[in-house]
């Protein structure tokens, strides 16, 4: 019972969820909702994957209105960190899981968390998978392409997308010729990215690939050839001309199922797993949108609202969050190699989502296995040896931040990772396993920082 | 049937003994937490399922059909092979002038059994000899789509998933990365290169059990239902991994069990021990030949490498169904082999033979008829030099799902094919 009522009261503060203007109105810490050590770890678990110590004093102290800020404006030095990776990454793709390596290993070391979980929810968005493009380069220039665009406008970003040879192949749409329209792209360019499933018809569908016709890959690049572009008149939504592939581009963005589509994958994404958004709490915040389809404004409105407040521990962690946030904690690095094995076991396999349709997320993440996969994962990486060489090493983290000994350094991770989010019992009985006695040993923090990381509350971002 | 219910009662009990300390009683009486609860209501509501298990081996490369079932009287068969021929004094005779491959005498003991059937002639339509599309084929269950995301495994364990449970449906065992017929649009399916690698230390099993006393009575309302879910998956976790600790304990406590030293012996020994520890995987897959052009491909010296190969497919798999057998199992297991295609029928230059077409499939377990299933495909009437099929693979894989898991084929296949009467 205590365990639920004290994640439960966090939110039951929040009244007015039903009411779009108080819902996505910025979240003000008054007497009844008090800016804590709990929100300010909320909004690093959701924007950043997880906050080392520093950050959380400093988020504490700034207050969401700062805390939020800092997170959203570009640190200095940021452009030349990613610009340095993906030459990285590029290098890289020679090697096997070379790319997905360096993209963890950025992960673990940005400066600018945000924009990597919205690479992530583009990624997640636009769901390319190098299951079907097998081509490292290709796959690595549409990620940086979604990273340069990712908190920048959705309508360049789905052009721009568009271009890429990737994504082109990935669809099947290596060649859309006039006299064979590829009705596949065109359906996964309306379900997937912009309208969403059951927003247009089979008329809809043929009129979109007839308009994208026209558009090759050849020498790893998209190009347009005009003889093969169809001229005639296209019936689409409602309208008809002889649209191309920018009138399209116009008339689905023109749509407001478009910008509901988004609103509603963001709200999953960062607010909450458990509901899907009411029709009254998207349609202002799409109509918002659609104005100049911003997606760096729509974040932050989404996260300094007191809806994004109100969403405590409502999501599961995804297996790259799971690690990452704790390779961050603890404000150190671990081969990233094994890693991206690892999480692809876990059923996170960066480059690859498993369909158009991304990664299913929530409470598919969870099962007996991947389960019992984390926690070992977790073994693993806290270990003073074996796979991950002992480099996270809880006890200099704790004493960085003047916790030394066992029982303070335990209570520090407690802090740290869960605040005061566990059942007193289960404080208590993991604390006095903490003991000073003769069961410690130099590697005790470390077997008691992975039994944290199995517990059930750990797995709520 | 009796023994599998004996058996998922005594996982049931075991279950809840796990969940809830010594009082087995606790999980009804009305001061239990909500979550205990409904996972003991869950547990019950599962006596319906079905425990059924299907285990398919990948054989990577395209095995070749005429020398692993051998029509031996065929004339036209000894004409077109010169030096790949197997004569009447080397097959293991079968019935109908059919001969098994004379490195799979294991697979001749259980079909004497009646614990193996071979389905003859199995393949598609136009189907296809380049590897890659060919696998493709069998994997997705729907050659003539190319943009096909899943597997039909993957649709089979995504539809098996329920919401709420954390069962796991189906998983891959083995070394080599997951085949694409696994492929699922929502569910995670486990790749199991070794148990251990699964297992967090036993005191972790300890440490994370929730305290049933401080835990979530459902919350009416909106509540959150994720820390709930959370700790029913993690108490889940853990009595699975307990049990499947103690198989692997059991199993060196009384010494090896007598599988030949093969890989795909070992990774069916897994096999054995996840059914053993009541995991709910329904589906299991394996492969033999490597992965990539595996090593079935024998466009040259043929008769060495494919030898070894059926002789360790042979000896495994009655290995494995040995093992079940000791433990009253082999009536809850299907093994299916597959490969992409047949190999053509005339000899080529290099002791080998070309890419074909249709192939038999073998099935092998309890419940299920023993014996050959539709003729031998004429070695006259031929599909560019290859076997005709007169079986669509997807009837196998609709009887596997309909008459063997209790799934429905057509949700999973996306089209109705007849099964095949192989059950009893």
């Amino acid at each position: 019972m205590k365990e639920q009522a004290q994640i439960d009261n966090r939110t039951a503060r929040w009244e007015n969820l039903d009411d779009p203007s108080w819902a996505w109105a910025p979240y003000r810490p008054d007497a009844q909702r008090p800016w804590s050590l709990e929100l300010a770890a909320h909004l690093y678990r959701r924007a950043a994957f997880g906050a080392n110590w520093g950050e959380l004093q400093q988020a504490l102290a700034d207050g969401p209105e700062l805390a939020v800020g800092k997170l959203l404006r570009p640190k200095a030095g940021a452009a030349a960190f990613n610009e340095a990776y993906d030459a990285y990454e590029n290098a890289g793709t020679g090697s096997e899981g070379g790319a997905p390596a360096w993209w963890l290993r950025r992960l673990i070391q940005t400066p600018c968390p945000v924009l990597e979980q919205m690479t992530l929810f583009w990624h997640n968005h636009f769901a390319i998978t190098n299951a079907r493009v097998n081509n490292p380069e290709m796959m690595c220039r549409y990620v940086h392409l979604l990273r340069r665009n990712a908190l920048g406008r959705f309508d360049v970003l789905l052009e721009s997308v568009l271009d890429e040879p990737a994504v082109l192949v990935c669809l099947g749409a290596r060649a859309n010729r006039k006299a064979r329209p590829s009705l596949d792209f065109a359906r996964s360019l309306m379900e997937q990215f912009t309208l969403g499933p059951g927003r247009f018809s089979e008329q809809d569908v043929q009129g979109a690939a007839r308009a994208l016709t026209g558009w090759f890959v050849s020498q790893g690049k998209a190009h347009f050839i005009p003889r093969e572009h169809d001229q005639g008149a296209k019936k689409l939504l409602g309208r008809e001309g002889d649209f191309d592939r920018k009138d399209l581009l116009r008339l689905l963005l023109e749509q407001p199922a478009t910008a509901q589509l988004v609103v509603r994958k963001l709200h999953r994404w960062f607010v909450s797993e458990t509901a899907s958004l009411p029709d009254a709490l998207v349609a202002p915040l799409a109509a918002d949108f659609a104005k100049d389809f911003d997606a760096g404004k729509l974040v932050e409105t989404v996260l300094r609202s007191n809806l994004f407040f109100s969403g405590y521990r409502q999501k599961i962690k995804s297996p790259v969050q799971y690690a990452v946030g704790l390779v961050r904690g603890l404000e150190a690095t671990v081969g990233t190699v094994r890693l991206a094995a690892d999480l692809a076991d876990l059923g996170q396999d960066l480059f690859q989502p498993p369909t158009l349709k991304g990664w299913a997320g929530g409470q598919h993440w969870i099962n007996r296995f991947t389960l019992l996969g984390r926690a070992r994962l977790a073994e693993e990486l806290l270990a003073g040896s074996g796979p991950y060489g002992g480099k996270l090493d809880p006890a200099a983290t704790a004493s960085k931040y003047g916790q030394s000994g066992p029982e303070a350094a335990s209570r520090f991770l407690l802090q740290l990772f869960l605040q005061g989010d566990l059942p007193e019992k289960t404080r208590q009985a993991l604390l006095a396993g903490q003991a000073p006695g003769p069961a410690q040993g130099p590697d005790s923090l470390r077997r008691f920082g992975a039994l944290l990381a199995a517990l059930p509350e750990w797995h709520l971002a | 049937m009796q023994n599998n219910l004996d058996i998922m009662q005594t996982t049931r009990r075991e279950f809840l003994r796990t969940a809830l300390g010594a009082s087995t009683m606790l999980a009804f009486s009305p001061a239990v937490p909500g979550f205990l609860g409904r996972a003991a209501l869950a547990a019950a509501a599962g006596r319906q399922d079905r425990d059924s298990v299907l285990v398919v081996v990948q054989l990577s490369g395209g095995n070749d059909g005429l020398n692993t079932v051998v029509p031996y009287e065929d004339d036209a068969y000894h004409r077109n092979r010169p030096t790949l021929r197997l004569t009447a004094e080397r097959v293991l005779k079968l019935d109908s002038g059919l001969g098994l491959h004379p490195d799979m005498g294991a697979f001749l003991r259980l079909y004497r059994e009646g614990h193996l059937a071979v389905i003859q002639g199995v393949g598609y339509s136009n189907s296809n000899r380049d590897h890659e599309p060919a696998m493709r084929d069998w994997h997705t269950a729907r050659p003539l789509e190319t943009l096909t995301q899943t597997g039909w495994l993957g649709r089979a364990i995504d539809r098996a998933c329920k919401a709420g449970r954390t069962d796991v449906p189906g998983v891959f065992a083995g070394p080599i990365p997951s085949p694409f017929g696994l492929q699922a649009e929502e569910a995670i399916v486990p790749a199991i290169k070794s148990l251990d690698q699964w297992l967090p230390a036993p005191e972790w099993a300890a440490a994370s059990r929730p305290d049933p006393q401080g835990s979530a009575a459902g919350a009416p309302g909106n509540a959150n239902p994720l820390p709930d879910f959370l700790r029913r998956a993690t108490l889940d976790a853990s009595a699975g991994a307990a049990r499947l600790r103690a198989v692997l304990e059991g199993a060196a406590a009384t010494g090896p069990a007598p599988y030949p030293g093969f890989p795909l012996a070992r990774t069916l020994q897994s096999v054995a021990q996840l059914i053993r520890a009541e995991l709910g995987i329904r589906i299991y897959f394996a492969e033999l030949g490597g992965g990539g052009i595996g090593g079935f491909d024998t466009h040259a010296g043929q008769a060495a490498n494919q030898g070894a190969l059926l002789r360790e497919l042979s000896e495994s798999v009655a290995a494995f169904l040995d093992d079940l057998r000791r433990d009253r199992l082999l009536d809850r297991v299907w093994l299916m082999t597959f490969s992409e295609f047949g190999r053509a029928l005339s000899e080529n230059g290099r002791r080998g033979t070309g890419h074909g077409a249709a192939a038999p499939v073998f099935l092998a377990g309890g419940g299920l008829k023993g014996g050959l299933v539709g003729p031998h495909p004429s070695l006259v009437d031929l599909d560019a030099d290859a076997p005709k099929f007169h079986t669509d693979f997807r009837r196998v894989y609709a009887t596997v799902l309909d008459r063997w898991l209790g799934f429905d084929s057509l949700a999973v296949l996306g089209e109705r094919f007849a099964p095949l009467e192989v059950a009893i």
